[in-house]
């Protein structure tokens, strides 16, 4: 089929390996990053601490009611035009997806705290734990047995979020099928295949989602018992 | 420093992105709307071929990225003869791809039904599509319709993707205007404002729904 065309090359693999990397590793290190600043918020706003938690909460509506497109071009273009400073396409993409990331964990870790019985937290103030061991004996080991599913259900969505960034620029694996494709014109081989990837991908997240969902809920199980 | 005045003398051009992604969002809510319900029919249809191919249908486009399921409608589908434009491609894909989270949505609102409910409208004769029509989907409605309301919102936000393809929406229109002005950080605040008038549209329009939808609902319910 095609014009022009040399069909797939041993370098076509190549090219999807590395995508397939940079896909990953953007990923990683942009949920690594909102994961913590998205737990930080979280206890912000759970400790209720002044000002900061309302405009931390304003900034995530923001991030929750744009497209992230539309986020990635103002961080790309709009940043670096606006504060005069270079960022490149992984920066930007790793900025943005992280800062997304982080919206949505806060409110799965307020979400998840609230959901805690108060009654055991007023125990344990009256036994005279200090706030810091509540949180590490009483709050973490039940809010992170709650917050799992919710965890894994946007760690899935936020992968196929990475799509995104080929957009702005970076070699992802989307951007490696559109290479392929404008020199094979094969999109009904190259976007399968590429769609496959991320779909495997998501099952292995769900899988390894569904292993500590067990883990941690059996040890939810054994605290209620 | 951000300087929004020059923003206004591009409104026309944004209004005319702002329309057109508003159109392509309701044709695709349509779409996805009556995709999702036959998909979660065939889910609660005890059916196991039926049931089998739903789920096949749910799983692959919720896993598999927008912009790739869109790339390949926009290059994939003329290679097969079918030649429909950036619009029309996208509308096709927005429902295909949200449609998969609708039926997910309806189907929880279906399971909730008391089952006796649907026991009695059978045993009054009704056809098993009156049966769906007038009283399983009116009901599941009522529990679902906010869930749907976010499922909406979250397509109003991906029809961003659609400038990929040369849709000239609100996204496209921006990336044209920042271009012309210099002013990426400016154009890119002042979309989201756009995208936000839609989706406060739209989450009204979903309250006003849940409150008819739920307006035989006694008070504690």
């Amino acid at each position: 089929m095609g014009y022009g065309d040399e069909g797939f090359t041993i370098y076509d693999l190549q090219l999807w390996a590395e995508g397939l990397g940079i896909t990953l590793w953007v990923f990683a290190i942009s949920m690594i990053i909102g994961i913590t600043i998205g737990i930080g918020i979280g206890l912000v706003r759970y400790y209720r601490l002044p000002f900061i938690g309302k405009l931390l909460m304003a900034i995530s509506e923001f991030l929750k009611n744009s497209p992230v497109l539309v986020q990635l071009f103002l961080v790309y273009f709009g940043l670096s035009a606006l504060l005069q400073i270079e960022l490149s396409p992984n920066q930007a993409a790793i900025i943005t997806l992280a800062a997304n990331t982080a919206a949505f964990i806060a409110v799965i870790v307020i979400s998840s705290i609230e959901a805690i019985d108060k009654k055991q937290l007023e125990a344990a103030r009256s036994f005279a734990m200090d706030e810091v061991t509540i949180l590490k004996r009483i709050i973490y080991p039940q809010s992170l047995a709650i917050a799992m599913p919710m965890l894994v259900g946007l760690l899935i969505n936020q992968l196929q979020v990475t799509s995104l960034i080929s957009v702005i620029g970076v070699y992802d694996l989307t951007r490696v099928g559109d290479i392929v494709n404008q020199r094979t014109f094969e999109p009904f081989i190259v976007w399968p295949v590429v769609g496959l990837t991320y779909f495997i991908l998501a099952k292995i997240i769900g899988i390894i989602g569904s292993k500590l969902e067990k883990r941690f809920g059996s040890y939810r199980m054994m605290q209620e018992v | 420093m951000a300087d929004f005045s020059s923003m206004m003398e591009y409104f026309p051009e944004f209004w005319e992105g702002f329309l057109m992604t508003a159109e392509v969002s309701i044709y695709s809510i349509m779409g996805s709307f009556i995709l999702g319900t036959i998909v979660a029919l065939m889910r609660v249809s005890g059916q196991f071929f039926m049931d089998r191919l739903a789920r096949i249908y749910i799983d692959l486009f919720r896993n598999i990225p927008f912009i790739v399921l869109v790339f390949f409608g926009f290059y994939g589908l003329p290679e097969v003869g079918v030649y429909i434009d950036a619009f029309w491609t996208g509308v096709l894909v927005l429902s295909f791809a949200v449609g998969a989270y609708v039926a997910e949505t309806l189907r929880a609102g279906i399971m909730n039904i008391d089952k006796g409910i649907i026991e009695a409208a059978q045993s009054f004769g009704f056809s098993k599509i009156k049966v769906y029509r007038k009283i399983i989907l009116p009901i599941a409605l009522t529990t679902s319709v906010r869930p749907l309301g976010s499922v909406f919102i979250n397509l109003i936000l991906t029809t961003s993707i659609l400038s990929t393809i040369t849709l000239n929406e609100l996204t496209s229109v921006s990336k044209i205007i920042a271009s012309e002005t210099f002013r990426p950080f400016e154009v890119y605040v002042f979309i989201v404002f756009f995208y936000g008038v839609l989706t406060f549209i739209l989450s009204g329009l979903i309250t006003k729904w849940h409150v008819r939808l739920n307006r035989f609902a006694s008070e504690g319910a």
